[in-house]
């Protein structure tokens, strides 16, 4: 490194790759191996519960396809929270939201056909039903942020207390009048949407949808959004600095309440997609704690869309491949929550690596400590 | 800023690259062979030479006609819920223990929308029976019983409806569905109940009379305590009181209303209280504990599940799962299992705490009215459904 010229571009990449990637590479390792002697204490076989892992994620088609199943929630409600966090605000009610959105959608999806007394067709009906339920998820984010805006009311409370009306009213709804009425069902379920509300599979046999894509490119657009916009500009001006922001003539109010609007539509496309494209219908056993793990992610993704993809697969790699682990070592599917918190704790708190390890940080000093989202 | 994020991104994309190649290291390279039959020969070969003394069987053996394996997945509960789940999986260990079954694993579904990929890791895997607990499983198990025709499927708790309906297009050939006969565990607890009162004045606090087994309980339980009348030559005052007028939300969620109808029912002079009904039966099961009568429980053996009134529980009146669920496996075994509903067995839980209480010609009187129900001699007279 020293011989080189250091202005060379391909070294310049080749040193920042290997900065980066030491320490979470050492991040993972030392979770895998910590994870490894905490199976052998229960009495597992930490190989096969690896190995496990690993074929129930990736190790087919089959795999990959459920591997994609649980990334695509995962990534609206990663990206829902890291624009929250962009523009300086904690959305801890990606969970309600998701359950919002969720309900409306299927509501459309199987209500509407019976109001109307007619089928629709899918062109109408789908959209319609994912952007009801996106919308009704945008809303209940952005009254939170209105009573941030003109009250000050604190986002982190209000999302919370958000969270328990709209799971309470869930259950109250999918019990009472939204529950299926077929004979002898006990479950607190809504009845199965029209076939033209679904989103259709991306191939034969496999459950993957094209809810999958779209997770995909709305990755993309709120990339561009942040980055290519005045209103990006705005948001993360805002986040970082709103007196600031004032001063240069933004509309702090207006844009705190836009980017609650926003992170709640695609915390609500979160529960939409999965009623539309994966279980025809809302159940209250389905989608759990969607929105909590998406803060996780979005502090692994360090709230860009692309880390945010990435981590959103580590996570649904993990929920997906808990499946064959457990059937291969018979251990409580606990164990993998357990794991994943392991590798997290490790990955987003890469001084204890640093210590473990005893590696100095040299010159750009990775930034964690500055708030969520940086 | 976007340097900043440029090294973050490429962080991530390392990190990714990095677990993937990184982890497996170890453990990739039986994986990568992607041959089970070649990775596990080790294991296979390793069992028999160790300690083991019986022929180790794995899941690879499974494929093979000869090695009967039982595949159990779990609803959103585990397999030590002291419930359903567990009463299931205890079925097919059971089985094992019998001789029926080789091997018996279970999976535990986290979330609901694995339902169909934990059914299905048993059906790739060449299970030769497959139990889902529940009746939220029983669409993702029809479902599964297309894709894996070779394979049994049992239900518990998931009423087969097609078996009643006309259209022959709706028949499915390899699903059971295991239930029971609520109204003779009402009936075993009634006449448990009518027997220990002393103030000849028995409740039971439901959930809505609208859910036909709901409805079989509170039935049951009339006619058990009838029944124990005339054998003792008592007259018992019954008080069944359903929680129906209020909507699905609320009737088997709701202790407070429970509780508060359990307390007018003591208040009245009863001193056995028999809850049926989620937590709205919980409620008054509890109340009637912390007045220090008989409380009476439902589905499981509620001493175990109900803590807080453990001290007070005479009884619960039980669907027995796990005879029900190997009953079934070893019928699936030698080929007399028949698709649509199976009615499983009802019972009484034992005492426990309160067993010095129980007189022992009140312990006879259950144990002759639990055989006679078992061999037909008495009958319910309960119909299905309310008429």
């Amino acid at each position: 490194m020293q011989t080189e010229k250091p202005n060379s571009l391909t070294s310049q990449i080749l040193q920042s790759i290997s900065n980066a990637s030491l320490i979470p590479f050492l991040a993972i390792l030392t979770a895998v191996i910590l994870g490894g002697i905490i199976i052998k204490i229960v009495g597992g076989d930490p190989f096969l519960a690896y190995k496990g892992l690993i074929q129930g994620s990736l190790g087919s088609a089959k795999a990959l396809s459920e591997t994609a199943i649980w990334a695509t929630p995962y990534i609206f409600a990663g990206l829902a929270v890291a624009l929250a966090f962009k523009g300086g605000l904690f959305n801890i009610g990606a969970e309600g939201q998701l359950a919002v959105g969720a309900v409306f959608s299927a509501l459309i999806g199987y209500g509407l056909p019976e109001w109307l007394g007619y089928d629709l067709p899918a062109i109408i009906h789908l959209p319609l039903a994912i952007g009801v339920g996106m919308l009704m998820g945008g809303i209940w984010a952005g009254i939170v942020g209105a009573l941030k805006a003109y009250t000050g009311g604190h986002e982190v409370i209000n999302t919370i207390m958000m969270n328990y009306i709209a799971l309470n009213t869930t259950s109250f709804l999918l019990n009472g009048v939204m529950k299926d009425p077929s004979p002898n069902n006990v479950i607190a379920r809504t009845p199965l949407i029209a076939e033209s509300a679904r989103i259709s599979p991306l191939f034969e046999g496999l459950r993957v949808h094209w809810g999958f894509v779209l997770a995909l490119l709305v990755a993309f657009l709120i990339w561009w959004l942040l980055n290519k916009t005045t209103l990006g500009f705005e948001i993360r001006t805002v986040g970082l600095n709103p007196d600031a922001a004032q001063y240069a003539g933004i509309n702090v109010k207006r844009t705190i309440i836009v980017t609650m609007l926003l992170s709640g539509m695609l915390a609500g496309l979160a529960g939409s997609i999965e009623v539309t494209g994966l279980n025809y219908r809302h159940e209250l056993g389905f989608s759990i704690g969607y929105g909590y793990d998406a803060i996780a992610i979005a502090l692994l993704g360090k709230s860009h869309p692309l880390g945010i993809v990435l981590s959103s697969f580590l996570f649904a790699a993990m929920r997906n491949g808990a499946t064959r682990m457990q059937f291969l070592t018979q251990l409580p599917v606990d164990l993998i929550s357990m794991l994943q918190a392991l590798i997290l704790l490790f990955v987003a708190a890469d001084a204890i690596v640093r210590y473990i390890y005893r590696i100095k940080s040299k010159g750009e000093r990775v930034v964690l400590t500055r708030g969520w989202g940086g | 800023m976007k340097k900043f994020y440029f090294v973050m991104a490429l962080l991530i994309v390392a990190s990714m690259i990095l677990t993937a190649c990184g982890t497996p290291a170890a453990t990739e390279a039986p994986a990568a062979t992607d041959a089970p039959a070649v990775t596990e020969a080790p294991a296979a070969t390793e069992a028999p030479a160790a300690t083991e003394a019986p022929a180790e069987v794995t899941q690879e053996d499974c494929v093979t006609e000869e090695v009967f394996c039982v595949g159990v997945v779990t609803d959103v509960g585990k397999v030590n819920d002291k419930s359903f789940n567990q009463s299931a999986w205890e079925g097919a260990l059971k089985s094992q223990e019998d001789g029926v079954a080789d091997l018996v694993q279970f999976i535990e579904t986290a979330d609901a929308k694995d339902y169909a990929k934990n059914i299905g890791t048993f059906g790739d895997a060449g299970f030769d029976v497959i139990v889902t607990v529940g009746f939220a499983l029983g669409e993702a198990t029809v479902a599964a019983a297309a894709t894996y025709p070779d394979i049994s499927f049992i239900g518990v708790d998931q009423f087969q409806a097609w078996e009643f309906d006309e259209d022959a297009a709706n028949d499915v050939a390899n699903v059971t569905g295991l239930g029971f006969p609520e109204d003779q565990a009402g009936f075993l607890v009634g006449a448990l109940a009518a027997a220990m009162s002393e103030s000849h004045k028995i409740g039971a606090v439901c959930g809505t009379d609208v859910v036909p087994p709901v409805w079989r309980f509170g039935e049951g339980y009339k006619a058990g305590a009838a029944y124990a009348d005339g054998l003792n030559g008592t007259t018992t005052e019954v008080f069944v009181v359903y929680h129906s007028d209020v909507g699905f939300d609320k009737t088997f969620t709701d202790p407070e209303w429970g509780a508060q109808t359990a307390t007018s029912m003591m208040d009245q002079g009863a001193d056995a209280i028999f809850g049926c009904g989620g937590l709205t039966g919980n409620g008054a099961i509890t109340a009637a504990a912390q007045a220090g009568k008989y409380a009476i429980g439902v589905d499981a053996d509620q001493y175990l599940t109900l803590p807080e009134a453990a001290p007070r529980m005479l009884s619960s009146a039980m669907k027995l799962i796990t005879p029900g669920v190997a009953d079934l496996v070893a019928a699936a075994k030698d080929g007399s299992i028949k698709p649509g509903n199976f009615t499983g067995l009802a019972g009484y839980a034992p005492y426990h705490d309160l067993e010095s209480e129980v007189p022992a010609e009140v312990n006879a009187m259950m144990e002759e009215l639990n055989a006679a129900l078992l061999d037909g001699s008495v009958t319910t007279n309960v119909p299905p459904v309310k008429p």
